[in-house]
């Protein structure tokens, strides 16, 4: 959150006409400009930025630095490439313009972008350089485009003559795949001297490098914190599914049962649906078993109940099939088991009910025409049960609502 | 007359340094080991061991912004024989000067420092010229030897204050009483 007024040096130079930064050097320059404008923006707001070219007719400043990004986009509109590079002019007219910044108390910081050749001798940079220590001025060197020996000695030594504690830097970028900007976005000068890496820098890499994140969901939890924390919440949840489904797809591997496929797996997917959405309130209610006025309740509950456990061993058939056909569905439909078994086992009074039932409603189940939900189906059911305390419950539950209707 | 200007110093004069506003001294060109609080705080000033020492080249630009107005009286400079300051530029009221402007204005006072003064003798100023001092601007120009580097030990402001509000002393009264 350095308080700085910074002055952008741009080579517009007949060199950058060349197309080895994609796509054309002069349209690198321009990309990366806009970063670093965003960049220097975003860590302080009130920091100042403004855009000079080096070549052309001569040393021109476009804009004076200003916090205003739109005047600074604008003013690379229409940019024209011709002449050479006077590398020691445009660093001196920089130096001047940040001397007459309005806030006296930003520090001040010149980045020059280095493509075509350097001309000057050693000499006169490094006592350019000097000049710029003594004015606590910190510059930035990105040495691309033209390569060759005595170019990057003369900016090692521009940089050695300025550097101040570290506060200058040098970034040498070859020619390759990747783009200007996203070299540049790793880079000291981006990540404001070792700050640690802002938040935009990080989103803007998450951006550009396409999946090269370093945050998990291409999120910055500093910029979105319950964003974040929602993706990460759901990412456990879903890796505690698959694993839970990884468990139940290697158990049922053995049981295969190839009757009726579609049939039974858009049976089991209906009722799963109705399971799933049954689940939660019957986790709530389970145990206002004699409650008049949860009767509907309790019709609920009896079916999710009765469905995950019931459908068990047909479900977990048709799921080893349902994961060939359908991932998605089978990791759904073994949630909605995992939940429902969750169920039964917290409800021992309905274990014994549910394992005599499994049989009977899993055949009734996989029959097209036969609804579960109907009363006279489960009214058949409740018959065939033993007699035993459970299954009286059972009745009494299966009584009022028969009774209501 | 240098008796007088000696019992002029004694009388009512205080060392300026507890009345320096110490978040906006500011100095250009100075080396980041040795910076300019070895020259001008308490403690610091007195190890002649610690010194401000210049960076790129011999001049050093020290800019010292007071808490409230000032008249300064005198001036003491301390430093080692070779590598001590000669020629010293002082600026009163001027703000953020860097080095080209600083032969824009015509100084304040302007002192050339003999190895007498090095060694602790204060030199008396032009007191008309620094009767409302808010901030100084010390410009050491080059050194008695003429070395690349200049060393300073211990930089000490005599003088006396103004009447004028501090701020930061200003306390709500409480009502009620």
């Amino acid at each position: 959150m350095v308080l700085e007024a910074t002055m952008i040096c741009i080579d517009n130079s007949e060199w950058m006409r060349n197309g080895d930064y994609a796509p054309s050097r002069f349209q690198a320059q321009a990309d990366a400009v806009n970063l670093i404008c965003g960049a220097k923006t975003q860590s302080n707001p009130e920091n100042t930025v403004g855009v000079l070219t080096m070549a052309g007719k001569g040393v021109r400043v476009l804009v004076t630095p200003t916090s205003d990004l739109g005047k600074i986009l604008a003013c690379m509109h229409g940019l024209q490439i011709g002449g050479e590079m006077n590398l020691a002019a445009g660093i001196q007219v920089a130096q001047l313009a940040l001397k007459h910044r309005q806030n006296k108390k930003q520090q001040q910081r010149i980045i020059v972008f280095a493509g075509s050749a350097v001309k000057h001798e050693k000499k006169t940079l490094e006592m350019i350089g000097r000049k710029l220590k003594k004015n606590s001025v910190a510059l930035d060197i990105i040495d691309f485009g033209e390569e060759d020996e005595a170019k990057s000695e003369k900016l090692e030594a521009l940089l050695a003559a300025v550097n101040n504690n570290d506060t200058s830097h040098i970034v040498h970028v070859p020619a390759g795949p990747s783009a200007l900007s996203d070299v540049l976005i790793s880079t000291p000068i981006f990540t404001g001297d070792g700050e640690g890496g802002s938040g935009f820098a990080a989103a803007a890499a998450a951006a550009a490098a396409g999946g090269v994140s370093g945050f998990d969901f291409g999120v910055d939890p500093n910029l979105d914190p319950e964003l974040a924390l929602a993706l990460r919440v759901s990412m456990e949840e879903e890796r505690a599914r698959q694993e839970a489904a990884a468990k139940k797809a290697a158990e049922d591997s053995s049981k295969q049962e190839k009757g009726g496929e579609e049939q039974s797996s858009s049976q089991d997917a209906t009722m799963t649906e109705r399971a799933s959405a049954v689940t939660s309130e019957a986790e709530n209610k389970s145990i206002d078993f004699m409650d008049d006025d949860n009767a509907l309740l309790q019709q609920a509950l009896a079916m999710s109940m009765d469905e995950p456990a019931s459908g068990h061993e047909m479900r977990d058939a048709d799921m080893s099939e349902a994961v060939v056909d359908d991932p998605e569905l089978a990791l759904a439909l073994q949630l909605s088991v995992q939940e429902g078994e969750k169920d039964s086992a917290s409800d021992k009074d309905m274990s014994k009910l549910l394992a005599d039932q499994s049989f009977v409603s899993s055949i009734l189940a996989s029959l097209p025409g036969v609804d579960p939900n109907d009363p006279s189906v489960r009214d058949l059911l409740a018959s065939m049960q033993n007699q035993s305390e459970p299954e009286q419950k059972k009745n009494e539950e299966n009584k009022p609502p028969n009774e209501e209707k | 007359m240098s008796a007088e200007s000696a019992s002029a110093i004694q009388r009512s004069q205080v060392d300026l340094m507890d009345f320096i506003d110490w978040s906006g001294v500011e100095c250009l060109n100075q080396s980041t080991s040795h910076s300019v609080a070895n020259a001008l705080k308490q403690g610091y000033r007195e190890d002649d061991g610690l010194n401000l020492e210049s960076d790129a080249d011999e001049q050093l630009l020290i800019y010292i912004p007071f808490l409230q107005v000032i008249k300064l009286h005198s001036i003491v400079i301390k430093g080692p024989e070779e590598e001590g300051p000669k020629t010293v530029k002082l600026f009163s009221n001027k703000e953020h000067m860097g080095f080209s402007n600083v032969n824009d204005f015509p100084a304040s006072d302007t002192v050339v420092l003999s190895p007498d003064h090095l060694k602790g003798k204060p030199v008396v100023l032009k007191y008309v010229k620094f009767q409302n001092v808010r901030s100084l601007t010390i410009f050491i120009e080059d050194n008695q030897s003429d070395s690349e580097i200049t060393r300073v030990q211990k930089i000490g402001l005599c003088g006396t204050t103004v009447e004028t509000t501090d701020m930061k002393g200003l306390k709500k009264i409480e009502d009620g009483h």
